[in-house]
């Protein structure tokens, strides 16, 4: 072939690329939504004279066609695994650690002294007022270390949480780190998803058992029920990678009882788990209905107690491990709360009191943790 | 509108192109002007008319300065044009400047205008300014064809980031070009390795120094800072020699022959060296118009290097208004005055890998200067790289960041030396055989992977700047 023809060629492969993928780009319809990314993609954006002269409709016009560029989800995939070909050992936050788990990042610096203090000083009222005890869980990054990827950095939570015990006072205080960390080689978070395993939960429960004097109910860690064998979790969805499938499993002791609950005052359930959730992506909602604001739980056990939990998701799967200490157990979720804390407090409070305990991750306590006075 | 975006490489340039190559001899042109128009409209949309302005103002001025040649009224026209272009230059671009200095003075309070930049303003108001000058010298005859002379202001593949074409370099080709397909193959290459180096590499480096740099600047150790500044210095080579590559690639498919930028800069074994392989079209171009017009070396040492300092401020200057880019320019201006004086017939003497770390060591420590603004995180970060800040040599994020840009790192340093051009020289001088056709088919399948994974990388880009918009 002469030197002209293979130009003609080279030249001809490189138009048949662009050509290609805009005629195929222009006949593509648009979506919403993508599910790989987890994210809302941009539409076509409306025309005006004010918008094209602030220059704000050609901007918006670029963000709509790239976000709707034809087989978006394969070339970000390229991209990913072309980044795990150059060494690469993080994807969108996400860490990819041995043995195929996914371990959410989070970075020292995210979390400054300033935020600390701040959030610290959220804990005095439930803390001084209400004989509030904190128990905030590590994230995976800080027990499953041995799994990340070699000097990965992460945000130093047994400092933190040495803080937070020196500001709280021991008696208000719920170690759980140190219980998760003597279990570090056991399933105790799961390989595609942020929060902790129901076997976590359980060293969390022991560790609360063990802090509050309380004598731990006796669940058999062989009993555990299965209720799916192919969850995957929100790590997986921000990077479409690694093989694993995890497991969600439950103690079927907590049903032994009648139990009744009412979600934000107006769904009634019997049960803790919520199976329509396993046929979706996101199967941890499978405990306690996903993300309510407020829960009321009425346990089988006529003991006159009542416990008040602030928390996050991480807490879902950890309440029904309580059910055997309290007959009745509220459950707030101050993201999807706009009402004041002290006054649901005492509106919820019996004639006998209650008890109140801060259920968080460290990390969604820095970040998360928020109430109205 | 940049060329590593969707829109430009699956709308504007597929529409453009078609239209360019069906257009017949004399309209092609006009076609050209009207793509560049709509180029610099869609991220421009007011300004174009700024551009439109001057377009006409330097038409009017060069018809003139030629009419007039040789006599007092060009000289006159000439002083005219000059003060336009910076009259316009200095408004948009550095008002606001002098405006914050006389502010320094107790007493005097005058607000700021606030005005965005219009993109692309210090090149081309050099551009048209090269071409009253030269009009004036006598080197080009005036452009009577207001079309051409649009052609040459406003052509979108060098418009906003360059290289700074005088107008001697493509006078004629104006008028009458040829692109045969060779060329043009030429100029898809180098479009796409342009594409590459500015997508692949710049965008990687430019993360990890933006997270460096973008994290508590005195909490860095000497690894990080040094790390950090590496990437940027990667990164902003990478950004604008890859822009550089994509405007000549245009060209030579449009069938122009603009003039080269970068040669390789980072190889450099002296300062006085890294100047004539950085930004050479703005370094010539303050050669030709601002050093030789006060003299050049011809009068003398310390006039030259008077007027070393005068070229290094106004270069300095150039990149922004700003203190830190006066600082810049003079810590330049030293070095090539050091350089002047002993410094060069020393570093002659002496291997040239010695050469080649002072001058990484000047061009790095010029990066701070350059990339942070405020005095307050230039010393904080100068700091850090030596170690003054008491937190030590490195810590286990800095060791995790290295690890994780290691590749790309390597990949950056092979790519910023001639190694792989030289190596695909020699084979291309192969003539025929088993090995050419290796050679070819090489080619001719890396550059279409080497798009594909530009687009993959393009679809999902979180950060896509680029560093020589805001010159």
């Amino acid at each position: 072939m002469g030197e002209k023809k293979s130009a003609y060629l080279n030249i001809g492969v490189i138009c048949a690329i662009i050509l290609t993928f805009m005629i195929a780009d222009l006949m593509m319809g648009d979506r919403l939504y993508s599910e790989t990314e987890n994210r809302m993609l941009a539409s076509r954006p409306k025309f005006s004279l004010e918008a094209l002269l602030d220059g704000s409709y050609t901007a918006d016009y670029e963000a709509y066609v790239t976000d709707q560029f034809v087989s978006r989800d394969k070339w970000v995939s390229i991209k990913t695994r072309t980044e795990i070909l150059l060494g690469k050992t993080e994807v969108n936050g996400v860490y990819l650690g041995a043995r195929d788990y996914l371990i959410e990042q989070h970075l020292p610096q995210a979390y400054p002294e300033e935020l600390i203090e701040d959030k610290l000083k959220l804990l005095n009222m439930p803390v001084e007022k209400w004989d509030a005890k904190v128990m905030l869980i590590p994230t995976a990054d800080n027990i499953i270390s041995d799994k990340l990827p070699a000097y990965a950095p992460y945000f130093d939570q047994r400092m933190f949480l040495d803080r937070v015990r020196e500001y709280v006072g021991e008696d208000h205080y719920i170690e759980v780190y140190d219980k998760l960390a003597e279990h570090s080689q056991e399933y105790i978070y799961y390989q595609t998803d942020h929060h902790w395993t129901t076997l976590g939960a359980y060293y969390g429960y022991h560790a609360w058992a063990e802090d509050m004097g309380e004598e731990p109910f006796a669940y058999n860690l062989l009993g555990m029920e299965r209720a799916s064998e192919n969850f995957r979790g929100t790590l997986h969805s921000k990077t479409n990678l690694g093989k694993a499938r995890d497991t969600l499993l439950y103690f079927p002791e907590t049903e032994e009882r009648p139990v009744s609950l009412i979600y934000d005052k107006t769904i009634k359930r019997e049960r803790y788990y919520e199976e329509k959730y396993l046929d979706t992506k996101n199967q941890y909602g499978f405990f306690l209905d996903d993300n309510h604001a407020l829960v009321e739980i009425q346990t089988g056990y006529e003991n006159g107690r009542t416990l008040f939990v602030i928390k996050d998701s991480y807490a879902n799967c950890f309440i029904p491990l309580l059910t055997p200490h309290y007959e009745r157990i509220y459950v707030l979720d101050p993201r999807y709360f706009n009402g004041k804390l002290e006054a649901l407090l005492r509106a919820c409070e019996p004639e006998n009191g209650m008890e109140v305990l801060i259920l968080y991750n460290c990390i969604h306590f820095l970040e998360d943790f928020d109430y109205y006075e | 509108m940049v060329f590593s975006s969707i829109v430009f490489l699956f709308r504007f340039l597929p529409i453009f192109m078609i239209c360019y190559f069906l257009a017949p001899g004399r309209m092609k042109n006009f076609i050209l002007l009207l793509g560049s128009l709509f180029f610099y409209a869609w991220g421009e949309p007011v300004y174009v008319l700024l551009m439109l302005f001057s377009t006409v103002s330097d038409y009017m001025h060069g018809l003139l300065i030629g009419h007039y040649h040789g006599r007092w009224q060009a000289k006159i026209f000439l002083i005219s044009s000059i003060v336009v272009n910076l009259g316009v230059l200095g408004f948009f671009k550095y008002a606001d400047f002098l405006i914050g200095l006389l502010n320094g003075i107790p007493g005097v309070e005058i607000s700021l205008l606030q005005l965005p930049l219009p993109i692309g303003i210090s090149f081309y108001t050099f551009q048209t300014m090269s071409y009253s000058i030269d009009v004036y010298r006598g080197e080009v005859k005036a452009q009577k064809n207001l079309l051409d002379f649009a052609v040459f202001v406003t052509m979108f593949p060098q418009l906003i980031a360059g290289p700074i074409v005088k107008y001697h370099q493509i006078d004629a080709q104006l008028h009458t070009r040829k692109a045969d397909v060779q060329q043009v193959y030429q100029g898809v290459v180098r479009f796409v390795i342009g594409l590459g180096k500015k997508v692949l590499l710049a965008n990687n480096l430019g993360l990890v120094w933006s997270q460096i740099s973008g994290g508590v600047v005195g909490e860095l150790t000497v690894l990080t800072s040094w790390l950090g500044i590496i990437c940027y210095a990667f990164q902003i080579y990478f950004d604008f020699s890859g822009y550089s590559d994509m405007a000549i690639g245009l060209g030579k498919v449009l069938g122009f022959h603009f003039p080269e930028n970068f040669n390789y800069p980072y190889i450099s074994a002296s300062v006085t060296e890294f100047w004539r392989r950085w930004h050479i079209s703005l370094s010539t171009w303050f050669r030709e118009y601002v050093y030789i017009t006060l003299g050049g070396n011809r009068k003398g040492l310390s006039r030259q290097l008077v007027n070393i300092l005068i070229v290094w401020m106004l270069t300095g200057i150039w990149h922004g208004a700003g203190v830190n880019f006066l600082l810049w320019g003079l810590w330049y201006a030293l070095f090539l005055i050091l350089e002047k004086l002993f410094l060069g017939s020393l570093l002659k003497v002496l291997p040239k890998t010695v050469g080649r770390i002072y001058t990484w060591f000047v061009v790095l420590v010029g990066w701070v200067f350059f990339e942070l603004q405020s005095a307050e995180s230039i010393g904080t970060y100068l700091a850090g790289m030596f170690g003054v800040n008491g937190l030590g040599w490195a810590d286990r994020q800095g060791v995790y960041v290295l690890l994780q840009q290691a590749v790309v790192l390597i990949i950056g340093a092979i790519g910023a030396t001639p190694l792989i051009k030289n190596s695909v020289k020699s084979l291309g001088k192969v003539e025929s055989g088993g090995p050419m056709l290796v050679f070819r088919l090489g080619a001719a399948v890396s550059i279409p992977l080497l798009l594909l994974l530009c687009i993959a990388y393009i679809v999902d880009a979180s950060y896509n700047p680029f560093l020589y918009f805001r010159f």
